[in-house]
């Protein structure tokens, strides 16, 4: 049988490894060079495939090869200073009338590299991704800081925004008294940590009653409610603001050395609300409210809040106001002035 | 913004066929193929693969103390690894990659030779 001889020796010059043994005993009666060269006998047992098969789950196999199906697994062999992954594949065929056991071994130890590569490069893509979003939040988090966020999302959405106009709002501007001759006369450092303290329980006050702090100036401070968000209780929200501020300061006045005084100043009325600048971009308010406002906190006196009449007018059944009578502001002409005391304790 | 290395020589997908290439020669070197004996097989590759990325200014990240840590046992002598520098150096000149680069990485890898030499 010639054609015998030129499969056999075909199969010995083979890349895989091949072999064909007794079902029953596991004896080896034909293997090709790769087979000896990947499963090399032990020097007593030459012919027992499964001892010469390293890691075969014996019972898993004789169990699957039983019912006729064929069963694989994959094993790990040293070849030289490399370890190579070898397929193997065990299956029972019928050979001129006999069952014989073939068994097959590939090497897939490249799909094994490539593999071991894709979850290395995974993990870093991973990682890179985790970062990004950890770098995506600080940004968001710092763009929150200088707009509000229904304008932050305006901006991420469609890559600008158009200024709006807000009818019914109040602002609210403070400062302190004689804060330049602090800075300069005591050190400057401290007199900052100290407004930064002040700043940061203002804005904790500010986010309580659904207000909208729009910048610090120095150590002035302009918040307002009715925008981005148009809400009925603008004034009163802002007059509950300005009457915690000031008994925030007094409160921290009685406990710390430096004592800081301010000045309130609160004004009604409408206001465009919009990003200016491009590089350096920031959200602001325009509007007479604002100046009025300014004009206001002028006025007042040290530790008072001084409003219009329109946010009086708004907030009269829920909190007591003081009139000054009227006073020439610059850019409005005489206007009568208020003084706001405290809030009703029957009031909201 | 200046682009790296690993960006100009076409990112992960370069990595990845030098890092295959570079493994293939490191163990068919007769004198360095002792070192990679029991060593396992997936760790080997994700640190050459961070290795590589990361010299090459991609991503990934390898500390000198866990390069110390990674070779320490290793017993590595000075000769071996100049040795591997160098196949390093062939590999990515084989690659395509500028001399420029290719130096830039040698040099880089040459700077850790403390972390990785350990036989006096």
């Amino acid at each position: 049988m010639a054609s015998v001889n030129v499969i056999e020796e075909a199969a010995k010059a083979l890349d895989v490894a091949m072999a064909v043994a007794d079902p029953a005993t596991w004896t080896i009666e034909f293997e090709n060079a790769k087979f000896f060269q990947w499963f090399p006998p032990d020097a007593d047992d030459v012919g027992d495939a499964r001892k010469r098969l390293p890691g075969l789950p014996l019972e898993r196999a004789e169990s699957r090869l039983g019912q006729g199906r064929s069963f694989a697994y994959e094993a790990e062999i040293k070849s030289g200073a490399r370890t190579l992954t070898i397929s193997i594949s065990l299956k029972t065929v019928e050979v001129a009338g006999a069952p014989k056991l073939v068994i097959e071994g590939s090497n897939i130890s490249k799909q094994k590299e490539a593999e071991y590569m894709l979850d290395s490069y995974s993990r870093l893509a991973e990682k890179n991704a985790r970062e990004l979003q950890r770098e995506k939040e600080r940004a968001e988090k710092l763009l929150l800081n200088i707009m509000p966020r229904v304008i932050y999302e305006e901006l991420k959405d469609f890559g600008t925004t158009t200024p709006q106009r807000f009818d019914n709002t109040t602002v609210l501007m403070t400062d302190f008294v004689g804060f330049t001759e602090m800075a300069i006369s005591q050190d400057p450092g401290a007199v900052v940590t100290e407004l930064n303290d002040i700043f940061s329980a203002f804005d904790r006050v500010v986010e309580l009653f659904g207000c909208e702090r729009i910048k610090t100036i120095g150590d002035s401070y302009v918040a307002v409610s009715g925008l981005p968000e148009p809400t009925p209780d603008h004034a009163i929200n802002i007059a509950k603001v300005a009457l915690r501020f000031k008994r925030y300061l007094e409160r921290r006045n009685s406990a710390h050395p430096t004592k800081w005084y301010c000045r309130i100043g609160v004004a009604t009325g409408p206001l465009i609300g919009s990003i200016v600048g491009i590089q350096k971009y920031v959200y602001d308010i325009f509007g007479p409210a604002v100046n009025l406002a300014a004009r206001l906190e002028a006025l007042s006196e040290s530790m008072q809040i001084t409003m219009d009449a329109q946010t009086r007018e708004l907030i009269e059944s829920d909190f007591v106001a003081a009139s000054r009578g009227t006073a020439e502001l610059k850019g409005f002409g005489e206007r009568e002035i208020f003084t706001l005391v405290s809030e009703r304790p029957s009031g909201r | 913004m200046a682009t790296t290395i690993f960006e100009r020589a076409g990112g992960f997908s370069a990595v990845r066929k030098i890092v295959a290439d570079f493994y293939d020669r490191l163990l068919d070197d007769v004198t360095l193929q002792k070192y990679f004996a029991n060593i396992d097989m997936a760790r080997l590759i994700d640190h050459q693969t961070q290795f590589v990325s990361s010299m090459m200014g991609g991503p990934g990240e390898v500390s000198n103390d866990s390069l110390r840590k990674a070779h320490e046992r290793l017993n590595i002598n000075k000769a071996d690894f100049i040795k591997l520098a160098g196949i390093l150096r062939d590999t990515l000149e084989d690659h395509g990659l500028p001399d420029e680069a290719v130096q830039h990485i040698y040099d880089a890898v040459m700077a850790r030779e403390t972390f990785i030499v350990s036989k006096k």
